[in-house]
């Protein structure tokens, strides 16, 4: 246990206690942000309290969050008295309890429960396999197929990351004479260009939004279609990710690490929500709410993954799907449900949506996800 | 410039400049002086994160050297490009000369053919440190904000032809972002870090008194008060301080002594900026006047 500052003997000591306790709560502080400190302790500022305060909030805090969490830890370190403790202690254990039913509760989006017959799975992989697998829905595989796709899909997104990132890089050949860089090399020559070279396209980096539905309806497909988001992060190093069901939450910090399971665990840990009813309309408004303004500069393309089945109003979700279009480049909508013999866009929430969409595609199985690739290397 | 000793001094020393800074901010500012550290501001448009930099420039009478992010600057744009024509040109003049290889190459690769940009610039000061503003670097790419961590922890560039280039007074760098994206955590570690949010009704009329010190107290409350009220509401732009005080400056130059229906009307747009925000204030608030 992280001791506090009526614990310690001298100040330095009371100050790198401090330090070591922040960081036990999760700031980013280290060595630098220590001597940082102790500096600003030399330099007076120790004397008024408030000065102390807010010297220490800026070395430590990266952003407005941090800076919330840095004021209830330094009213607890510096403020807390012996007395005060046992309460103290009381509230952690409820804390960390609560923590521990909140990933309990985690649904595990269709993925297999067991894996018993993963052996015989591995016996019957092959071409044709692989081809039938591709073309079969995610809803309606079973424990084993489902093991054997993943492995499939691993491979496949990630090769299609890599041929996207190509794509651009040979696209750099043509372009126009940059003079500047002529003349340079043409110094070596006696001033006469000998060599020409060319004003290099910058391969434009295309911001991408992924909205991903992880609602009930969903749940058959999120697994997937998470993976699948996985994979579009590798090209696409400027793309925010929001997943919501009856609300919206933000999911790109988590995927920079880029592993599926962090991913869910990361979720999981925010989401009371996952695998509950879809408000579409409602966590549209929130996105264009509280991340519009931020995020939608600059025209990008916005991906949406959802089956539609929306349980709120319809009329505010083609106002929010208006305002969206209006600042996109283009908006994809993947519906898995397309994929189904017969169906149509008649569910309230898709037909409302539909008039802003500038691509309505199928995503059901893996084939119809890899498609994609053209579309968005072209966006 | 008289020595800064204590935030406090500095609140008091920005005053002059016509900037209003709250303890916070000041310590923050303090801590940039002592400590050299970069100071990394954040927080939503128009609360005046490039208007400090300038005013920190003013106090302590030095240089201003600012940086404008984009999507796309490169190198050279930001570090230095040599004057390849006036190269060209030096190389015809030497032709006539005696001058061996090396001696020509040494002069067209001498200071006089560089052309410094800001960032060369700011590191190259002789007399003091100036002070040295990266305006929205949220705007610029990846690979940008990767090479400013290796220039903001050492101070130094290394030009291939005249060798590497140490700051004899390193800069004060002030760092802007409006968080369109988010920052690496590489970068955001070297540097101090504030949030500006935007003021309350007293500070907000404490710096429009500031930058307008004949407006009326009546009209200063009026405008205040509707600014902050603009803010509460759900527009497509919030307004920023900045807004607040064109806003007080154009019913000044058109001598309304108040808010009035008229008024409201006429110079709205100074504070909204879009149809839409104009609209919904006007059927909300023009009844109340």
């Amino acid at each position: 246990m992280k001791q506090q500052a009526f614990q310690t003997r001298s100040i330095a000591e009371s100050v790198v206690g401090f330090v070591q306790f922040a960081r036990s709560h999760g700031l980013n502080v280290g060595i630098q942000e220590t001597q940082d400190a102790l500096r600003c302790a030399k330099e007076g500022l120790i004397s008024n309290r408030d000065s102390f305060k807010y010297a220490l909030k800026a070395i430590f805090c990266n952003s407005p969050e941090e800076r919330k969490v840095y004021e209830k830890l330094f009213l607890l370190y510096w403020d807390t008295n012996p007395t005060d403790l046992q309460e103290i202690k009381n509230k952690t254990l409820v804390k960390g309890s609560f923590k521990k039913k909140n990933s309990a509760s985690l649904v595990m989006l269709g993925r297999g429960k067991t894996e018993a017959s993963e052996e015989e799975g591995k016996n019957v992989s092959g071409a044709t396999e692989t081809e039938r697998l591709k073309r079969t829905d995610f809803s309606k595989l079973n424990e084993t197929d489902s093991a054997l796709l993943e492995d499939i899909a691993r491979k496949m997104f990630k090769q299609m990351a890599i041929r996207l990132r190509r794509r651009m890089r040979e696209s750099r050949s043509k372009g126009q004479i940059n003079l500047r860089r002529t003349i340079r090399r043409s110094v070596g020559y006696g001033g006469e260009p000998i060599e020409l070279f060319r004003r290099a396209q910058r391969p434009k980096k295309q911001r991408l939004i992924v909205l991903l539905d992880v609602s009930g309806s969903m749940d058959r497909y999120s697994y997937f279609l998470l993976r699948f988001i996985c994979a579009l992060r590798e090209n696409f190093r400027q793309m925010e990710a929001f997943v919501f069901s009856t609300s919206l939450i933000r999911i790109s910090k988590a995927l920079q690490q880029n592993r599926v399971d962090f991913v869910l665990t990361a979720i999981s840990e925010q989401a009371d929500n996952w695998s509950s009813g879809t408000r579409i309309g409602e966590c549209l408004h929130e996105f264009n709410d509280k991340y519009g303004k931020l995020l939608l500069n600059g025209s990008p393309v916005i991906l949406i993954l959802s089956d539609g089945l929306d349980t709120s109003d319809p009329e505010l979700l083609s106002q929010e799907m208006i305002k969206l279009q209006r600042r996109a480049k283009r908006i994809i909508w993947l519906n898995p449900l397309k994929g189904m013999k017969g169906y149509a866009p008649e569910a309230r929430g898709m037909k409302a949506a539909l008039p802003s969409i500038d691509d309505f595609r199928f995503a059901h199985n893996l084939e119809s996800l890899l498609e994609l690739e053209n579309i968005l290397a072209n966006a | 410039m008289q020595a800064i000793n204590s935030p406090s001094e500095i609140i008091v020393a920005l005053e002059k400049h016509q900037y209003v800074a709250d303890e916070e901010f000041a310590t923050a500012l303090f801590l940039l002086l002592k400590l050299q550290k970069p100071l990394l501001l954040e927080g939503p448009p128009g609360v005046g994160k490039t208007e400090i930099a300038l005013a920190l420039s003013q106090l302590l009478e030095t240089k201003l050297i600012r940086l404008q992010c984009y999507e796309g600057l490169d190198i050279n744009a930001a570090v230095y490009e040599w004057n390849y024509q006036k190269q060209l040109l030096g190389i015809k003049l030497q032709e006539g000369t005696n001058l061996s290889v090396e001696e020509k190459e040494h002069h067209i690769f001498s200071n006089e053919y560089l052309l410094k940009r800001p960032l060369l610039q700011s590191i190259m000061e002789e007399e003091q440190s100036p002070v040295l503003l990266i305006d929205e670097l949220d705007r610029s790419d990846e690979e940008f904000e990767a090479f400013l961590l290796e220039l903001l922890s050492v101070f130094q560039i290394s030009i291939p032809e005249l060798g590497t280039i140490k700051a004899k007074y390193k800069p004060f760098v002030i760092l802007t972002s409006n968080r369109t994206r988010e920052l690496s955590d590489a970068l955001k570690r070297r540097c101090l870090y504030h949030w500006i949010d935007y003021p309350d009704l007293e500070k907000e009329m404490a710096i429009v008194k500031k930058r307008l010190p004949g407006i009326e107290q009546h009209l200063l409350e009026q405008v205040v008060a509707h600014v902050q009220a603009f803010r509460q509401r759900k527009l497509a732009k919030t307004p920023g301080v900045s807004e607040t005080i064109d806003w007080a400056e154009s019913l000044l130059a058109l001598g309304y002594r108040e808010v009035n229906a008229k008024a409201f009307e006429q110079t709205l747009g100074s504070v909204l900026k879009s149809v839409e925000d104009i609209n919904q204030a006007k059927a909300e608030f023009i009844d109340t006047l």
